[in-house]
């Protein structure tokens, strides 16, 4: 039953938020409870790991179960939201409640959808994810921006789901059943198609190339919602699903290495755009493409231990950068980091951020650093040409680490004074040690156990780094640093020295979404527009065509008399009537009747057609009504 | 009689009452609406009253599916002779196809009763139709007869030409004159393909449930063509399927919302009922050599109509050929479901319980919309949707049911649209993969268009000629409510709709 009621809980405490009055300490103090009831339970459910089937129909089973993956995620969640939605609770005004309760569904969902055992729930938990999604992005439903923002969100993820669609189509037209353990009984061909979708529906949902672009236009939410679907929901559901899948999938001989591909791509063009843009929350969002890219290659290198790890110690750092964000944003009225530098300002704030930046940049011994390491172990092995990709991509993540955290809270500028007196609120202070104390609980994972504890949770085995990849990662956030700070002494770091165009295009994933907007999304438009053009002109060659016809109808009839008019009714009364013989040969006078009354019936409604262009049809049809009705009387009457 | 399933000698005239007593009341609404001072003086008392003979049907049919065995074959048969030197009777029942349609046309047209319009003054006339109409269209899915079919068939075009006629708006009388010739048309081949089945068998019959055991045209090459043509004809415009299609969305936009709500709701599934009912019941080899063609024309049908709404700047344009591209759904299962292809039951069977539940899905959720459409037009007197904005603001009831039913249209999960289109894809990526993928790009654009309307009329800001748009009224609500309802019932706990549905379909496809 825990299998039920897990994903059920915030969906009820959503509900019941709904029917309380709108006080930020009440609502939020029920939201936070809610959400802590469910990490009980999740953490319970972990250790019990129960199950339950239930039929939608004699052909459909689909199957709730803790397993897997499926058991950190579980716990993950809840454990993430909670301090997000305390701190939503505290700093949003404007629709508190609805916020709070969207908060509690999306979460509900994303339970769901990590506890589904088949391809039906899993693509229901799957949708309702990116359903709640639109419905948080467009919070501030008034502003047209954010409501195209949230239609683009959700239209470029369900582009995606198509691939789950197919999946989850293709399991069941192989093996009689959705389950995701019937992939072993699929033939190779429909694996490969699988394969596909599901690649398809992860790319789209953690924001790889190319659907990237959309996480930027969920930026229109609030800042507690970016919290929360960069971390433990929405796109975490994209490398979830991989990792949980990924072994099985193996057997593609393509499937790692696209996973891999996709992965580095946006893991170094993610990183590109997190260290140009310049916006605080942008930044941000480009982070977190390229770690999710990390990720993807982990999976792809064929340790879905090493993803894993990854993913989970990601949501705790990227939650906490994004509220520490928020804070900055709120206190400044503005995201850019141009005009932020809050570290005197804000310094405690700054030092619980400087946590997760660390974390961003995985230095050790910070549980990021942990499982970066086992990462890098794994590509090494699969390929050296990944291995570079990922230290790569190791260097632009600890600068882009290190710029982000010295211009939105390094040291401000001298002789600049300190004007904002902002001050964080209990519950923001609270949210944000909160997170970044689970950021370094992490580190624990470096523990003798920690290995072990790794492997059974995400069911896979983790390579051990050798001394020099270790030696040498750790070599590259030094430089990485050095770098950076040399840059911000220079006042450089916020442009970099690069000319204002290329940054700008580079900040906006190098043209991506101008390109897909004129390649992509204009066509489909024009050919509707065109489709809809032609559907008209359609319509009205066919009208004009009934009305042509019954003019030359007319003109016919009154230059041949009535014989032609007769002639058809004639013909149509003999058919009527043959029929009636054919089927026996008695000639009862009730069925001569009903036949010449049918007729009857359309000899009126020829009379009358020829009054279509008089306006007067409708006695057309009175008389059509009444000519049935006399049809219908006389057979009656013939019983 | 012996291939009638269990429940013959059952409760009898149940399901003769729901198609009758509608149609008795509306001749009584008709005679005395204007004579007994009561009616003639309270519009308000005469809705409710025909409201409460509307929702008559939907009590007898509840009962009906309550004691509904789903042993596979007709239930509840009810049959009198009615013309036997010509094989015509009176027959209706109910099995795992009709029951779920009949209810659901039941609870259309008590919202559809119940739902404010504009009655021009002619309250009786418009109530007696609505009943009229709910009786005749209740008939045809019981109907088991072939005779009774027609009679229903074409009696209930007559009613709804009159409703658009004189109550819809704009060019109504164009409207539903198209509308009437064009579908009386598909009447003319549906009427000879009846005969030519008819002359086929033997002994003589119009018995459904006979001729479905006789499968008199089997093997009857051109001829067995010929019959199949008829029916496609007559089946393809009610649906409609592109490109028969074009009486559609004149005939939507000029009718008042709760005549668009019964005419996408029920009448577009008597084309759909038809192609199961007769089209693969009675002629099943024949169907199969077609399924292909009809597969790739159900798949244009769902992208053709999905771009073509996307396009549309009208509300209601944009609602009616959203359903064209949801019958394209309906049509796809069944040429799945009717396909020959050998060890793919299961595949067949799912796809043909999905088409099913897309009917009765896709009535619920246009119905809401179309009768959302009415409360919008009610309000701000136009159709274009640039001319709305924010409405949330003033709106929230209607804003809330209106996500509610876009999104159900859409396909999310959780409501019965998702139901029905996870099935169909299920079962025709098995029989057709490349169609299906084809296919799966009408749910990305649905997703555009509907999130495209939901921001330009309700969320944005509110322009200043709307700040007095009043919300939904008490009885909309509820009226919208209820159709919404079953939705999510639907979405969330589909068991006791399949159940029914896979009764019928299981045993359809051989599984």
């Amino acid at each position: 039953m825990i299998a039920v009621i897990l994903p059920l809980l915030p969906v009820v405490g959503a509900g019941a938020l709904l029917l309380l009055r709108d006080r930020a300490r009440l609502v939020g103090v029920v939201a936070v409870a809610t959400l802590l009831l469910t990490l009980a339970l999740a953490t319970a459910g972990a250790v019990a790991q129960p199950s339950f089937s239930w039929a939608w129909s004699p052909m459909i089973q689909t199957r709730l179960a803790v397993e897997g993956f499926g058991r950190p995620m579980a716990v993950l969640v809840p454990l993430i939201a909670a301090p997000i939605v305390a701190y939503a609770a505290a700093t949003e005004d404007d629709g508190r409640r609805r916020l709070l309760a969207l908060l509690l569904a999306f979460v509900g969902a994303m339970l769901l959808l990590v506890s589904a055992a088949d391809f039906l729930t899993l693509l229901i938990g799957w949708e309702l994810v990116g359903f709640v999604s639109w419905a948080l992005i467009g919070h501030r439903w008034r502003d047209p921006d954010a409501v195209r923002s949230a239609a683009q969100a959700f239209v470029t993820t369900r582009v995606g789901d198509l691939g789950l669609f197919v999946a989850a189509g293709m399991t069941f037209a192989a093996t009689g059943s959705f389950a995701l353990t019937g992939l072993a009984e699929a033939d190779r061909g429909t694996l490969s198609v699988i394969a596909a979708g599901v690649l398809l529906a992860a790319a789209a949902k953690s924001a790889q190339l190319p659907f990237s672009p959309w996480l930027f236009a969920a930026m229109a939410g609030p800042t507690p919602v970016s919290a929360l679907l960069h971390s433990a929901t929405l796109v975490a559901a994209g490398a979830y699903l991989l990792i949980r899948l990924g072994p099985e999938l193996a057997a593609v001989t393509w499937f790692l290495p696209a996973v891999a591909a996709v992965g580095i791509s946006t893991a170094l063009a993610g990183g590109v755009v997190a260290l140009v843009q310049t916006d605080a929350k942008r930044a941000l969002a480009g982070s977190t493409s390229a770690q999710y890219g990390l990720m993807f290659v982990a999976v792809g290198a064929g340790s879905v231990a090493a993803a894993g790890a990854q993913l989970v110690t990601h949501a705790a750092f990227k939650s906490l950068l994004f509220l520490g964000a928020g804070v900055a944003v709120h206190a400044t009225g503005s995201g850019w980091l141009g005009g932020l530098r809050l570290g005197r300002a804000l310094p405690r704030v700054a030092l619980l951020s400087a946590v997760g930046a660390l974390a961003l940049a995985a230095v050790p011994p910070l549980g990021a650093a942990w499982s970066k390491e086992r990462i890098l172990a794994a590509t090494v092995e699969a390929s050296p040409w990944l291995g570079a990709g990922v230290l790569i991509a190791s260097l632009l993540t600890a600068l882009y680490a290190a710029r982000y955290q010295l211009l939105a809270f390094g040291p401000p500028e001298a002789g600049t004074t300190v004007a904002q007196r902002y001050r964080p609120g209990a519950a923001e202070l609270a949210s944000l040690t909160i997170l970044a104390s689970v950021t370094l609980l992490f580190s624990a994972v470096w523990l003798p156990d920690g290995e072990r504890f790794v492997a059974s949770m995400t069911e896979g085995a983790l390579e051990a780094g050798a001394a020099w990849e270790t030696a040498a990662s750790a070599a590259l956030i030094a430089v990485g640093f050095v770098l950076a700070w040399q840059l911000f002494r220079r006042r450089r770091l916020l442009t970099l020295g690069l000319p204002d165009r290329f940054q700008a295009a580079a900040a906006d994933w190098l043209g991506l979404p101008t390109a897909t907007h004129a390649m992509i999304v204009r066509p489909i438009e024009a050919l509707a527009l065109a489709l809809a053009r032609l559907d008209d002109r359609v319509i009205d060659a066919g009208v004009r065509g009934v009305a042509w016809l019954a003019r030359s109808l007319s003109a016919v009839l009154s230059i041949r008399g009535e014989w032609t008019f007769d002639g058809v009714v004639r013909g149509l009364a003999a058919l009527t009537l043959g029929t009636a013989r054919a089927s026996r040969a008695t000639d009862d006078l009730g069925v001569d009747a009903a036949v010449e009354a049918g007729a009857r019936g359309v000899g009126v409604a020829g009379e009358a057609s020829r009054r279509l262009q008089t306006g007067e049809s409708h006695h057309y049809f009175v008389i059509i009504a009444v000519g049935l009705a006399v049809m219908l009387g006389v057979l009656l009457w013939s019983r | 009689m012996s291939c009638y399933g269990a429940g013959e000698d059952d409760d009898p005239n149940v399901l003769s009452a729901a198609i009758f007593l509608p149609i008795v009341a509306a001749v009584l609404i008709f005679a005395l609406g204007h004579r007994l001072a009561w009616l003639a003086t309270s519009e308000r008392r005469l809705q409710s009253l025909a409201t409460l003979a509307a929702a008559i049907p939907l009590v007898l049919l509840a009962l009906a599916w309550l004691s509904f065995e789903g042993g596979g074959g007709f239930e509840q048969v009810e049959a009198l002779e009615w013309i036997p030197t010509l094989g015509v009777g009176y027959r209706v029942g109910i099995d795992g196809l009709s029951l779920p349609l009949a209810a659901m046309t039941a609870l259309i047209f008590v919202a559809a009763t119940v739902y404010p319009v504009d009655l021009r003054g002619r309250g009786p006339s418009y109530f007696a139709l609505m009943l009229f109409l709910e009786g005749a269209s209740i008939g045809l899915f019981l109907a088991l007869d072939l005779f009774l079919f027609f009679v229903f068939w074409d009696v209930s075009l007559v009613a709804m030409y009159f409703l658009i006629g004189a109550w819809g708006h704009g060019d109504a009388r164009r409207s539903a004159l198209k509308f009437f010739v064009y579908t009386f048309a598909g009447s003319l081949p549906l009427l000879l393909a009846i005969l030519g089945i008819y002359l086929a068998t033997d002994p003589r019959t119009f018995d459904m449930a006979q001729i479905i055991e006789q499968q008199p045209l089997a093997g009857a090459g051109l001829y067995a063509v010929l019959v199949f043509i008829g029916f496609f004809i007559g089946f393809a415009i009610k649906t409609p399927l592109v490109p028969f299609h074009t009486w559609l969305p004149p005939a939507h936009v000029d009718a008042p919302g709760p005549a668009s709500a019964v005419l996408a709701g029920v009448l577009l599934k008597m084309g759909t009922y038809g192609f199961v009912r007769i089209l693969m019941a009675m002629m099943p080899d024949t169907f199969a050599q077609f399924a292909f063609p009809l597969a790739v024309l159900a798949v244009v049908a769902i992208v053709y109509g999905s771009l073509v709404a996307l396009a549309q700047t009208n509300l209601k344009r944009l609602v009616a050929y959203t359903s064209i591209n949801h019958m394209g759904y309906v049509i796809l299962g069944l040429a799945v479901a009717g396909a020959a292809v050998s060890g793919q039951a299961e595949a067949q069977a799912i796809a043909l319980t999905g088409a099913t539940v897309e009917m009765v899905a896709h009535g619920l959720i246009t119905g809401s919309l179309f009768l959302i459409t009415g409360s919008i037009l009610a309000r701000g007197s136009t159709y274009e949707i640039t001319a709305y904005g924010g409405l949330l603001q003033r709106a929230p009831r209607l804003t809330g049911l209106t996500v509610l039913a876009a999104f159900a249209s859409l396909g999310l999960p959780g409501l019965a649209g998702f139901v029905a289109e996870i099935q169909v894809f299920a079962g025709t990526l098995a029989v057709y993969p490349w169609l299906a993928a084809i296919g799966l790009f009408g749910i990305v654009v649905t997703a555009a268009l509907f999130l495209r309307m939901l921001g330009a009329v309700f969320l944005g800001g509110l322009p200043e000629r709307w700040s007095e748009f009043r919300d939904l009224g008490r009885v909309e609500a509820f009226a919208l409510a209820g159709l919404l309802v079953f939705v999510v019932l639907i979405g969330v706990v589909p068991a006791w709709l399949l159940d029914v549905v896979d009764s019928f379909a299981g045993p359809f496809v051989g599984r």
